[in-house]
């Protein structure tokens, strides 16, 4: 039972990773109703964007590393948006699909060619704290990612449920025609959905650093489909779902290793997906249907 | 006056006509390497290159290849990206097979070693097998016994069997305290399942350790925790890690969270690099891997001072690649090639035979046996991370 337990919480803790990765998944598909699959690398790219402050002043704390790893994913979001959004006929689906396929490879080719594909250590907070209660331990560094993806969490849904970019942004996900109507404008709306996704990116990544202790350019694929299983799983275009669908999909995969092992394990992952879309296609927090 | 400068003129002009009929005699000699420049394992690549390109430089400043008609012969290297990818591998070699290259030294991986060496002729000579006939000298690929592949396929890479063995021995004098061996293996790659499966278990089980168990991960796992649970509860002397430097680092750092401290780290061949050192020094630190080079010696410092020139770095991989260009020089030479554009297919041939009929080569280490199956008996060493570098702990030879 306390395997179990220790299993589960483990997963949890580290799905919170999934859950942001999730989040800039969906919020680009409520907003746009366009997935971007470039999301994940870039948002590794930020984190690796954050090591430069460790490269111009040694001894830099994490904090510092983390926050130009936000910043970075920021810059990165708007560029992807430039890049596969922007420019591109946004009436054509398969188009913009393809350029954030495009942006995913040119991302992870980028970071191979500038670090050589060599694994970077990464800063953490707290990875030397571990919290005990008999056999059954917490991270404390993986306990700090969770608590910062919830913060991440809390500011984004105040941020869309408390200002007028947030209105404006809704707007837009509801009925981008009616909003434009309204005088809101929608490519820039659609702009800041980026930046701020990229934000959220920037540090998801960094605290995926921080949680493995190394950053390499093998991480970007498989968190991309992590981030479309949490997507699908807490229905497209849903926060809340995203936020739970990561947990849940981070304690489902850390469970299954602990009981079939690393070979079973994405297999039971993937047939999860497949529950999902054949019996509630919807995901965990379908929308509610719009009138178009 | 006048009649003195014409002459000069004159002499001027025949000596640089004469000098011309020099360069435009000058032959080349076309030598492509190909490895993974583009993907995480493109350090392996960069490396590979760049050691050839500076044995290249070295050979061609001593004069170059010596040819059967007594001309010299500077070599040039192409080099190609496979991407570490079975199809791209193959697509590459068929396209070195297309030019005038005499020879190909690589790939980096091991998954691409083994289909390409599929698709070359098997038996040399064979008019019935339309298979590539075109030399391949690997420097990295390691995966134990691919060379028996085909007759065209050579190696020089480190024996695992060998040196794993010797390590086991070796601790098992030194530390018979040490009773136990617990493995970590990255299950998704050739190289690293291999090694924990056929060469470490067996020859720690071989050298009277018992195997407390092992556990596995995938290449890119971003969550070692359960591994690294039932990696302490098996609380063994010996802690092995088959795998590549990203989730090596990742283990390494789970275990230190978890305060799992084994008495000793044993690591794969591939984890003695700056890799390693970049990303978990400090984890590392105490970690035992054998290994088929370190600069210990004077021809070995050279080597990695030459390479370093060329932007890369000295490991047991990128040095393999150094050694495969002197070797092939040594055969280039004794087996007389002609160097001609239009007898590139027979000293192709010649080169393989060449290579065939060697029994011993010289190494950065000292010499390396040559087997039956066209695979190299390197010496090697044991090296130990210690305060951020590989250090050497013993050498067994």
């Amino acid at each position: 039972m306390l395997d179990f337990i220790q299993s589960l919480s483990d997963g949890v803790l580290f799905g919170a990773t999934y859950a942001l990765i999730g989040i800039g998944f969906t919020l680009v598909f409520g907003v746009m109703h366009k997935l971007n699959l470039s999301y994940a690398a870039a948002s590794v790219g930020g984190a690796y964007c954050g090591l430069l402050v460790l490269k111009v002043f040694a001894g830099a704390p994490p904090l510092a590393v983390f926050f130009c790893a936000f910043l970075a994913g920021g810059l990165l979001g708007y560029i992807v948006y430039l890049a596969c959004f922007h420019f591109i006929p946004i009436s054509n689906p398969l188009a913009t699909l393809m350029a954030t396929v495009g942006m995913l490879l040119l991302v992870d080719e980028v970071i191979v060619h500038q670090t050589d594909g060599m694994p970077l250590n990464y800063p953490a907070l707290f990875d030397d704290v571990m919290l005990r209660a008999g056999e059954f331990t917490l991270r404390g560094d993986l306990l700090m990612v969770f608590v910062v993806s919830i913060l991440c969490m809390a500011g984004l849904l105040a941020l869309l449920y408390r200002t007028r970019l947030g209105l404006a942004t809704r707007a837009v996900s509801q009925q981008a025609v009616a909003a434009q109507l309204c005088g809101i404008r929608v490519g820039q709306v659609n702009a800041m959905t980026f930046v701020i996704t990229g934000l959220l990116g920037g540090i998801a990544g960094a605290m995926i650093g921080a949680s493995v202790g190394t950053l390499s350019p093998l991480l970007t694929t498989p968190l991309t489909i992590k981030g479309l299983i949490v997507t699908v799983i807490g229905g497209l275009g849903s926060i809340p779902g995203a936020i739970v669908a990561g947990l849940l999909v981070g304690g489902f995969e850390s469970v299954l290793q602990q009981y079939r092992g690393v070979t079973e394990r994405d297999l039971y992952v993937m047939l999860l997906l497949f529950v999902f879309l054949v019996f509630r296609p919807g995901g965990l927090f379908a929308p509610k249907e719009g009138r178009d | 006056m006048k009649k003195i400068a014409l002459k000069g003129i004159t002499a001027a002009v025949a000596l640089a006509f004469a000098a011309g009929g020099a360069l435009a005699q000058e032959k080349t000699i076309k030598i492509a390497g190909f490895g993974a420049k583009s993907g995480v394992v493109r350090s392996f690549g960069i490396n590979s290159e760049a050691a050839m390109l500076a044995a290249a430089d070295q050979i061609n400043k001593a004069g170059g290849v010596a040819l059967a008609d007594g001309s010299k012969a500077k070599i040039k290297i192409d080099y190609y990206d496979d991407r570490c990818t079975a199809e791209e591998g193959i697509s590459v070699a068929r396209r070195m097979a297309g030019t005038d290259a005499l020879v190909g030294v690589g790939p980096t991986c091991s998954n691409v070693a083994e289909p390409l060496f599929g698709i070359l002729q098997k038996k040399a000579g064979d008019a019935s097998d339309s298979g590539l006939q075109f030399p391949i000298f690997s420097d990295v690929a390691i995966k134990g016994g691919l060379a028996r592949i085909s007759e065209w396929s050579f190696r020089n890479v480190p024996n695992e069997m060998t040196m794993y063995s010797s390590m086991f021995y070796w601790l098992k004098q030194k530390h018979p305290e040490m009773k136990t061996v617990f493995g970590g293996v990255e299950e998704d790659f050739a190289h690293s399942r291999a090694t924990w499966y056929v060469v470490m278990k067996d020859r720690a089980a071989a050298n009277g350790y018992t195997i407390a168990g092992e556990t596995k991960w995938l290449l890119a796992d971003t969550n070692f925790a359960t591994q690294v649970r039932e990696m302490k509860k098996a609380n063994a002397d010996v802690v092995a890690i088959s795998a590549h430097p990203f989730s090596t680092c990742g283990v390494l750092k789970e275990m230190q969270r978890q305060g799992v401290k084994p008495k000793l780290l044993v690591g794969l061949t591939s984890t003695s690099s700056l890799e390693t050192m970049q990303g978990c020094a400090k984890q590392a630190e105490g970690m035992m891997i054998p290994t088929s080079f370190a600069p210990v010696n004077k021809e070995g410092k050279a080597a990695a001072d030459a390479t370093a020139k060329f932007k890369g770095s000295a490991d047991l991989h990128s040095m393999a690649a150094w050694e495969n260009m002197f070797i092939l020089k040594q055969v280039m030479e004794s087996e007389k090639i002609s160097g001609n554009p239009k007898d590139v297919q027979a000293d192709r041939r010649k080169i393989r035979d060449g290579l065939a009929k060697l029994k011993v080569t010289k190494g950065l280490l000292g010499d390396t046996k040559r087997t039956e199956d066209r695979e190299a008996d390197k010496p090697y060493l044991f090296v130990q991370a210690k305060g951020g570098n590989w250090v050497v702990l013993h050498n067994p030879l």
